[in-house]
């Protein structure tokens, strides 16, 4: 097993922060329906770290008990989902897009395919319309103006 | 435009509940704002015309001075995305996703490099035994996919 590598991530908002031990093998989708659902998106991205490793730098999450052996991390400001977790288990899979630096990070497997989109296997030749500067140039200067998201490193002072 | 039949959805808690009729072109959009904003590899939203609040009220983030996100406060599931151009919902979030399959990609700037490799990952369908075990036991506290007259339910363990 490869050596686990120091990852930060957090909510859009910054409200909550975290470093942790990052397991690059165990990055993975999960097309369950539960996971679905908790993250409004078509499966879930998820990477582990070992419970022991995981700090919270900023802000705390909030959690729902999505099954009674299940916990799902979100921040309450923003709504940004953070993980999933068993209550037994010694791991925290932190989604893959709160991370920092989410590209460290490439999935190795599918999991929960009994709920897999029909279509997925198209999902990567869907048509592009091409890059947010071209697309929504009239909008981008503004937007990145008053960008309210965390940038994606850890600040000494947000907001 | 398209004129559907009612496509319900909500948060996984179900505490917030939606329903639309008039939607738009679903997309998936690449920017580091919806990545952040769904904790995942891209934003899945599909234009809603007439998309109305029909259990409960989402909170909502102010993304930046253009654009707000609708969220479950209860349980965190990513809802809407709001624009002076509209409201935007989670296609997760629908109680049947497959019926929202997206047509365009959007914001290619931040596209992750393995995207376009996802289809073609080895899909892990061999369970082991602590892992059935472990399945066997759950009592979900997910909404069901369809609306319902009362929520929670007790004792209610839909959907795995």
């Amino acid at each position: 097993m490869a050596d686990p590598v120091e990852m930060t991530g957090g909510c859009q908002c910054g409200a909550v922060r975290y470093k942790a031990m990052i397991l690059p093998e165990t990055s993975h989708i999960c097309h369950c329906r539960m996971c679905q659902k908790a993250v409004g998106n078509y499966f879930a991205a998820l990477v582990s770290a070992r419970n022991d490793t995981v700090v919270w730098t900023r802000g705390a999450p909030a959690v729902f008990m999505s099954s009674d052996p299940v916990r799902r991390g979100f921040c309450s400001t923003c709504g940004t989902p953070l993980f999933y977790k068993t209550v037994k288990g010694k791991h925290t899979a932190f989604t893959i897009g709160s991370l920092d630096q989410p590209e460290r990070v490439k999935p190795r497997t599918q999991e929960g395919v009994e709920a897999r989109m029909t279509w997925f296997h198209d999902i990567v030749d869907v048509p592009d319309s091409g890059t947010t500067e071209v697309e929504m140039a009239d909008r981008v200067a503004e937007i990145a103006a008053s960008n309210h998201q965390h940038p994606d490193h850890d600040t000494d002072h947000w907001p | 435009m398209q004129e559907h039949e009612t496509l319900a959805g909500g948060c996984q808690c179900g505490a917030v509940r939606f329903e639309t009729k008039l939607i738009g072109r679903a997309s998936i959009c690449h920017c580091r704002m919806c990545q952040k904003a769904f904790g995942s590899f891209f934003g899945p939203l599909v234009t809603s015309h007439d998309g109305r609040w029909t259990r409960g009220e989402p909170k909502w983030f102010q993304s930046s001075n253009r654009a707000r996100r609708a969220f479950c406060a209860e349980c965190g599931t990513p809802l809407a995305y709001q624009t002076k151009y509209g409201l935007e919902l989670a296609i997760g979030a629908f109680d049947h996703p497959t019926r929202v399959a997206p047509v365009i990609q959007v914001n290619l700037t931040d596209k992750l490099p393995f995207f376009d490799t996802l289809h073609t990952l080895p899909a892990r369908d061999d369970p082991d035994d602590e892992w059935l075990d472990f399945m066997a036991g759950i009592h979900s506290n997910q909404h069901p996919d369809h609306d319902t007259e009362d929520w929670p339910l007790e004792g209610d363990g839909t959907d795995g």
